[in-house]
């Protein structure tokens, strides 16, 4: 009960984002329009928390409410050495799918397709493909363990939420070696607060890590530029794209 | 034939056979999309499809009765034109080619594995050929092709906007297209070079490759791709597969990831 409870207000908190209704784009059934190419603008991707710069990784602002993640004693243990251990132990250099939210802040643009029961994302990093059913239906019973989970859609006012479960525990919210199990309930609001700005804010729960539900708060930003368009980031887990087609052949000699 | 490959065969094979089910009822001809584009969404998949060969396109499970039984199979080329149904190869390119399907019955180096085999973007048209599905979704001025395997996916703008600069070269290539009636045309250029079958026929990074996908009816479409490529052939070529719609499930996650599988248990153990 005192976990539900908790969930409600942190959840009301993630919520606060409020858009501008008459300026917003909107799909013919009324709904907010998300379509489009979007990327954030902040270094959760190095780090969630609030860093300094560090050679090659450049310090920010972190996108945690409250920067404190709420971790278990044994799990903060992990977490250290997790980030001791980074740059071999990071899932991303393996080229594993990287997880929700993780996708979402990675250095790379994206594609929001919007359909009335159904909402596709397209992220150049890895062409990840990731579909959010909206038509009602609920999660598939598991246990499933998914890279970027089941996802599934509804809207509360003008706001997507996307319910997010079925996850494997191979992967981290960031380069800081900030980690989750299989046990990860993501909630993410997407909230158009002008026609090109999204406020993204996401609950993570996972009882087996954290001791409380906590939340990031990032903004997406619309791509405008002329023709912009997505090209695509292949992921090597080994060295091998000087390898195709044919050694001597194409663009990668 | 290596044991592990055999199993990927029949895998296919098997998932070919089940994904045949009942197809939905569409009104033909297509509705209008709000910008006209005539509403073709949903999932297809080719018919007697596998990246084995083009030109003797036997599906997986075939290539593997008749490595067990010795009896060769033949079917149709999937080459239309030229008239004999072969790619017309320079002749260092078919030396090249022959070369390739020897080194990939018996890999002895990582080039030697199929891209396929490593997770990597197979391109166009060769992912046109799987046997997997894909979804074809449409929004105002595009079209997007989004694959079940590899998470491939290509989103073909259709407003007439330029290609990218000629030195970024992509491994789904650069796509741009428009329709002509029921027939979407794409023209692909800013490609890396690729694979385009198993038995290692290939193009190289000067291919220009022009689509046609025509909408027969409901639940039928025949891909045509023509591939120019003065590089690797003496003349352009082109190949047709038919393609058919598939029942409106859900797509569910499907990673295939390039860092999975250590490269070295695809090698001939005794080469290394």
């Amino acid at each position: 009960m005192r976990t539900s409870l908790l969930i409600l207000v942190t959840l009301s908190l993630a919520h606060a984002a409020v858009g501008n209704a008459q300026t917003i784009p909107r799909t013919p059934d009324g709904k907010p329009d998300l379509s489009g190419i979007w990327q954030v603008m902040n270094t959760a991707s190095w780090d969630l928390q609030d860093h300094a710069a560090q050679k090659g990784v450049p310090g920010g602002p972190g996108v945690v409410d409250g920067n404190d993640i709420p971790y278990k004693p044994e799990a903060l243990a992990q977490k250290k050495k997790n980030y001791e251990q980074r740059a071999t132990l990071d899932p991303e250099t393996k080229c594993y799918l990287p997880g929700v939210p993780r996708i979402t802040y990675m250095p790379f643009p994206f594609q929001i397709v919007q359909k009335p029961n159904e909402l596709t994302i397209l992220y150049e990093y890895v062409h990840t493909v990731r579909y959010i059913f909206a038509n009602g239906t609920p999660h598939p019973k598991g246990p499933i363990e998914w890279w970027l989970g089941d996802s599934r859609g509804r809207w509360e006012a003008d706001t997507l939420v996307v319910d997010v479960i079925h996850f494997n525990d191979q992967t981290w919210f960031d380069r800081a070696g900030n980690f989750h199990s299989d046990a990860l309930h993501v909630v993410e609001r997407y909230t158009l607060l002008d026609p090109d700005h999204i406020n993204y804010a996401v609950t993570i729960e996972d009882a087996k890590v954290f001791t409380r539900p906590w939340n990031m708060n990032m903004i997406l930003y619309r791509h405008k530029e002329k023709n912009f368009q997505l090209y695509e980031y292949e992921c090597y887990g080994f060295d091998f794209e000087k390898l195709y087609p044919y050694p001597d052949l194409g663009a990668a000699r | 034939m290596k044991t592990r490959q055999l199993v990927v065969a029949l895998g296919i094979c098997v998932l070919s056979t089940v994904a045949l089910g009942g197809q939905t009822s569409r009104p033909w001809p297509p509705q209008k999309l709000s910008d006209g584009q005539p509403d073709v969404q949903g999932i297809w998949a080719a018919t007697m499809a596998g990246s084995t060969s083009l030109t003797n396109p036997i599906s997986g499970g075939e290539d593997f009765d008749q490595r067990v039984s010795g009896a060769e199979i033949k079917r149709p080329s999937r080459i239309i034109d030229p008239a004999d149904g072969l790619l017309p190869y320079q002749p260092w390119a078919a030396a090249r080619q022959k070369q390739e399907q020897k080194d990939y019955e018996h890999p002895t180096r990582p080039e030697h594995i199929d891209t396929q085999h490593r997770c990597l973007l197979s391109g166009i048209p060769r992912l046109y050929t799987i046997v997997p599905a894909y979804k074809i979704v449409q929004t105002p001025g595009q079209v997007m092709f989004i694959w079940d395997e590899y998470h491939a996916y290509r989103v073909i703008p259709l407003d007439g906007r330029p290609h990218v600069a000629a030195n970024v070269k992509l491994w789904m290539g650069d796509a741009r297209g428009h329709w002509e009636g029921n027939t979407l045309v794409v023209d692909t250029t800013n490609v890396r070079g690729a694979r385009l079958t198993y038995i290692g026929d290939f193009y190289s990074e000067n291919a220009h490759i022009t689509e046609r996908m025509t909408f027969v009816d409901a639940n039928t479409m025949t891909y045509e791709a023509t591939v120019t490529d003065s590089t690797v052939f003496t003349r352009p070529w082109t190949m047709r597969i038919t393609h058919k719609r598939r029942p409106d499930d859900e797509v569910w996650e499907n990673a295939c990831w390039e860092g999975n599988v250590n490269p070295d248990v695809w090698l001939d153990a005794n080469a290394k």
